[in-house]
């Protein structure tokens, strides 16, 4: 690593204020760190924020449930009352790395982490997401990359969290020009579908406060495939969230990850599962109206059938 | 010294409780060597060093850093980019936790921050102040094996023994939070270190003797006959 300067700051304004122009925020530090270490960011000074309490609460509400950003992932997986309302969440935070890295990563550097697409890790490659002229994975290797997207950059969004969240619709609440921003699970990404340097909305400076997750959908499931059993990033990943009544579905929402630099969404499979019995022909129409559009490319394209069996587990393990 | 030269944007006035004690006079207080001190001595300490340190500007030059470590207090002058790992290896001698890859991959620099276990090559030191840090050789302090490793021992759960260190911290971290796991529980909480050698199937069996659990179902090593 370069050498930097390091602070620690004790409120969410002066954390902005210490961050300067090319400061970074640093709470688990995995993502950053790693990064730091293969000299693709640069920084001048590291602010570390967990020292700001008012980021580190979780907090039930009837309505919603609020998590601070500084929430840490091994308490989300271990929260016995999370897992009862969200079951998804916490299938989505059992999953993220490994025991050492749950227990210091956090809520808002697992929404905030950058694509792990090797030619963007690469220290010696300048591709399209570094500002540079080509997506080498494009004609390279692309078998862990995106079916859709909005630029030329394939790489997608990797973050578990992101995933489940987006099938819960919480709402990401954010610290921009000195106030409050509240931006849909959906807004927190859809820069990156435009710009193939983003990674999500988030400009320089912004710093995430918490999540808020309306409890209106008992019913969520989170399911990856890797290809490693454990410790592994998925290569597809799906959440759905949804309320139950009489084996009927309602108000469903089912995102996939690791397809497409967003949280994949699509409005005619959640509107097209309104008031359906929870069944596999159901669940595969689902899968269909997800999937259509799709682009794979040359070493990804077993990502498709991967995903339609993946929606179908998904969708009917909120039945069990 | 770069950091005498940033503490000057600091303002006393932000923290009054501080202000009666400089920086300066608080590490002469603590001495040049390690010191032994009690957990209470120690909290008073770190709590000391969260006041002192907050909002001040630190480096990129070498900086005063306190670190906690297996019941001892160590002083240290590092740059803020300096991680944990190194800092207990090259300028503390523990030298039990490995660097192995240095991306928070393989687990062979294992160590417990506050009771869990973390990445030690993926913390940087400065931030691990105010922080009770074990290492493996915290866990035997006075030459008893504890029963994990007395588990590893008997077990054979190593062949190079590079990743032993950190295999042992994981384990160790697991039974003091789930005392009876089941194999399952092992595995999930050792996924993130990883076995060159391909020990694992008796560093699972010894994390259940340890936890004092029969090792019968665990998976075994296929034999594979030639010829």
């Amino acid at each position: 690593m370069r050498p930097f300067e390091y602070v620690t700051a004790t409120s969410i304004e002066t954390a902005r204020q210490l961050l300067g122009a090319n400061g970074h925020y640093l709470a688990g530090g995995n993502d950053l760190l790693g990064r730091l270490k293969d000299d693709i960011t640069e920084a001048v000074r590291l602010v570390n924020i967990k020292g700001i309490g008012a980021l580190r609460h979780i907090e039930p509400g009837p309505d919603r449930w609020q998590i601070g950003a500084l929430v840490t992932i091994a308490e989300i997986e271990d929260h016995a009352e999370l897992r009862k309302i969200f079951p998804g969440l916490q299938q989505a935070a059992a999953e993220v790395g490994s025991q050492q890295i749950r227990n210091v990563a956090t809520l808002g550097g697992n929404l905030a982490q950058h694509s792990r697409c090797w030619y963007y890790r690469h220290r010696d490659i300048q591709c399209l997401k570094k500002r540079g002229r080509i997506c080498y994975a494009l004609e390279g290797d692309n078998r862990y990359h995106a079916l859709f997207t909005g630029n030329v950059c394939i790489s997608p969004v990797v973050s578990n969290l992101a995933i489940a969240l987006t099938a819960l619709d919480a709402t990401a609440v954010i610290w921009r020009d000195g106030q409050e921003r509240r931006l849909t699970m959906a807004e927190l990404y859809e820069l990156a579908w435009d710009n193939p340097t983003a990674h999500h909305s988030l400009r320089p400076g912004d710093l995430l406060l918490r999540v808020e997750i309306p409890t209106k959908r008992p019913r969520s499931a989170y399911l990856q495939v890797s290809e490693k059993h454990s410790f592994d990033w998925a290569l597809v990943s799906c959440a759905a969230a949804a309320r139950l009544e009489n084996g009927r579905i309602y108000d469903a929402r089912v995102a996939l990850g690791c397809i497409s630099p967003v949280p994949h969404q699509v409005a005619a499979a959640n509107q097209f599962l309104e008031g359906k019995p929870l069944e596999r022909d159901v669940a595969e129409k689902a899968a269909d109206l997800l999937l259509t559009g799709a682009e794979p490319h040359e070493h990804n394209a077993y990502k498709i059938p991967m995903a339609r069996a993946l929606i179908r587990r998904t969708l009917l393990q909120l039945g069990t | 010294m770069d950091w005498f030269a940033t503490n000057r944007t600091m303002k006393e006035s932000d923290n009054p409780s501080v202000s009666q004690l400089s920086r300066r006079e608080f590490f002469k207080g603590l001495g040049t060597t390690a010191l032994a001190a009690a957990t209470s001595q120690a909290q008073s300490v770190a709590q000391e060093l969260r006041k002192l340190q907050a909002e001040k500007v630190f480096g990129p030059g070498a900086v005063p850093v306190t670190l906690h470590v297996n019941g001892k207090i160590h002083r240290l002058e590092v740059e803020p980019r300096v991680t944990l790992l190194d800092a207990l290896r090259n300028h503390l001698g523990l030298t039990g936790s490995k660097e192995g890859c240095d991306r928070a991959s393989c687990g062979a620099c294992t160590v417990w921050l506050d009771g869990r276990a973390i990445y030690a090559c993926q913390k940087l030191a400065i931030d691990s102040q105010g922080h009770e840090i074990t290492t493996i050789e915290g866990l035997a302090p006075n030459g008893q094996l504890t029963p994990v490793q007395r588990a590893f021992v008997d077990r054979d759960a190593l062949q190079c023994g590079y990743c032993t260190p950190g295999f042992v911290m994981s384990v160790s971290a697991l039974l003091r939070k789930k005392p009876q796991p089941t194999p399952e529980e092992v595995i999930h909480a050792c996924a993130g270190n990883i076995c060159r050698c391909g020990t694992h199937p008796r560093i699972v069996e010894a994390a259940l003797i340890a936890a004092g659990r029969p090792a019968a179902s665990t998976p075994r090593t296929e034999v594979i006959s030639y010829g």
